[in-house]
């Protein structure tokens, strides 16, 4: 066998090899969402649906408290719940990526922050329930220590209780990427840092920060599009007071309302665009990986 | 040196951050033992019992509280996920194996791949809804609609953990079984497959796993209620009041979970010891 039929042989085209996957990504993902935009423009009336384009829809949004005030608690929560899950996952990742000196300890470490997504997503969320409710765990806590004299009612139900719950479901993956990032460090540079007279502060904002923030950025692409994209959350833990644009979503495709769905969608998938976006010009990914 | 007093202050505030994590459940677990079927679902303990445990499984005489509506929805999910697994493993292999090698638009097609992961269940759901409802005018399933949708989330997982894989791997032996004249089918069946087998089967874990758990992607695409499936059911059960046979559910879930997770341990140790053994008999040869 001559050296080019081998080549050829071996080759066994990557076209067909990738063919099959392209296919399936643009059927169902690439042509779904190009259908969400398509039928924002449709007409809706009560009961139906017809693919004469109009702006009304979009109007309609626009115009409506409802929606406008589900778009900016979109955006109140997802700042919100990002800023808690960075302020709270940033000092678990440092000592699980620099502060445990063992390499075992640090993934066991880890392992035991990602058991807990072993339980159904939903049962996660609601699991919330009996902590936070008037006669909740932390209520009970809270009364025998004396802390409180009466229970706490504004714990479940409330926007509070929202934000709780996504806190500590989505927290696990800010801390992953950012220790793995401060994982990385050469701790050489850390050691003449300190022998040059560094103290940790400075030692903290010049060198540490500074190169776990592709992990910051990772991290916080995951929890932005996690929770911009979320409705079950705000559904069990609010009492269907929060709306969300997920749930704006859910609820009009409940009535067939498809046109106002799809304007949501359309409306998320750009504030998620947008997001993205502004990521990845604080950190050029393709360079630090 | 701030180090050792500062050590010490991240250990105790991860112990608290690990509480934070665990809480809710540890709290599920022990009310997940109340007493039935008047017991609810909160704190106290009026008194310990299985009687929930026992509800699901339609071992306690019918009561005012109605049992969950999960037996046929697990065998609907499992199907899926088992479903998911296969046709995103394969799909993943075929991929990674296609990008080994330079092609034209090759980033483009990552990017494409990559991005099934990144979009929220919400908008690949309602617009596979949009699209089978609107223009196609066919109903949805679970085995349509919502398949469709589960593979194009899970494929790009496989796919992730098979081009890590396949990045390590050393090309030179399918190029010795090439250069012996063996057909590349049976070079990828022989050589190249069991030496990947850890990462598919990762890659199948993968699948599976985040399929069965798949929440917004079937609410839109898997249709009426002879479609539900495990987290559609789990769902349904949110609007009216809840009691405690949903939390004893999670904590079986939970614990299949933990089985399923120590199976591939299991063929995970085995792979790796097979390939281990291998590796000595060279040596000794």
């Amino acid at each position: 066998m001559t050296d080019a039929t081998v080549a050829r042989k071996r080759r066994l085209g990557p076209t067909w090899l990738i063919l099959p996957g392209i296919v399936w990504m643009a059927l169902f993902m690439i042509v779904p969402i190009a259908m969400i935009v398509y039928v924002s423009f449709w007409t809706q009336t009560t009961f139906n649906i017809s693919p004469t384009p109009t702006l009304a829809s979009w109007k309609q949004f626009f115009a409506s408290d409802t929606y406008i005030g589900a778009l900016w608690t979109t955006i109140r929560i997802w700042l919100i719940v990002l800023a808690a899950t960075f302020a709270i996952g940033y000092p678990t990742a440092l000592f699980v990526g620099l502060f445990v000196k063992s390499k075992t300890l640090s993934t066991v470490l880890l392992v035991i922050c990602v058991i807990p997504f072993w339980t159904s997503f939903l049962i996660r969320v609601l699991a919330w329930r009996p902590m936070l409710g008037k006669e909740g765990v932390i209520n009970i806590i809270l009364l025998k220590l004396n802390v409180i004299s009466h229970p706490i009612e504004v714990l479940l139900f409330t926007e509070l209780s929202v934000i709780i719950g996504m806190t500590q479901i989505y927290c696990v993956f800010m801390v992953g990427p950012i220790a793995f990032m401060l994982g990385r460090i050469d701790r050489n540079i850390i050691e003449a840092a300190r022998d040059l007279g560094a103290g940790f502060g400075r030692i903290f904002w010049k060198i540490i920060f500074p190169l776990s923030l592709p992990g910051v950025v990772v991290g916080a692409i995951f929890v932005s599009v996690m929770v911009l994209g979320e409705f079950a959350t705000s559904g069990a833990l609010s009492g269907r007071k929060v709306n969300l644009l997920g749930n704006i979503i859910v609820t009009q495709v409940g009535s067939l309302k498809w046109a106002m769905a799809s304007v949501s969608g359309v409306i998320l998938t750009v504030v998620m665009g947008m997001v993205i976006a502004a990521f990845l010009r604080i950190v050029d990914l393709k360079q630090e990986l | 040196m701030e180090s050792r007093v500062l050590k010490p202050i991240l250990a105790v505030y991860v112990v608290a951050f690990l509480l934070f994590l665990y809480g809710p459940f540890f709290v599920l677990t022990i009310l997940s033992f109340q007493q039935g079927p008047d017991g609810g679902p909160q704190f106290p303990i009026t008194e310990w019992s299985l009687y929930w445990y026992k509800q699901i499984f339609g071992l306690t005489p019918p009561s005012r509280i109605a049992p969950l509506p999960v037996g046929e929805a697990l065998i609907r999910s499992l199907v899926l996920a088992f479903m998911t697994m296969v046709t995103s493993t394969v799909l993943g292999v075929m991929s990674a194996q296609a990008f080994r090698r330079k092609f034209t638009g090759s980033s483009v097609v990552f990017y494409l791949i990559v991005l099934g992961m990144m979009v929220p269940g919400v908008l690949t759901g309602l617009g596979t809804s949009l699209l089978a409802n609107n223009v196609l005018g066919i109903e949805r399933h679970w085995y349509t609609t919502a398949f469709a949708t589960h593979v194009a989330y899970t494929y790009p997982f496989a796919f992730l953990v098979m081009l890590a894989i396949l990045n390590r791997f050393d090309g030179s032996v399918e190029e010795a079984s090439w250069s012996l004249g063996v057909t590349p089918w049976t070079t990828f069946r022989k050589v190249t497959f069991p030496l990947i087998f850890p990462g598919v089967l990762s890659a199948m874990l993968f699948a599976f796993t985040l399929s069965l758990d798949e929440f917004p992607r079937s609410l839109f695409a898997a249709g009426g209620s002879g479609d539900q499936t495990l987290p559609l059911a789990i769902y349904g059960t949110f609007a009216v009041e809840i009691h405690p046979n949903i939390f004893a559910f999670g904590v079986l879930t939970t614990l299949f979970s933990f089985a399923l997770l120590s199976v591939y341990g299991i063929l995970m140790g085995l792979s790796v010891r097979r390939a281990r053994k291998l590796a000595m008999q060279e040596d000794i040869a």
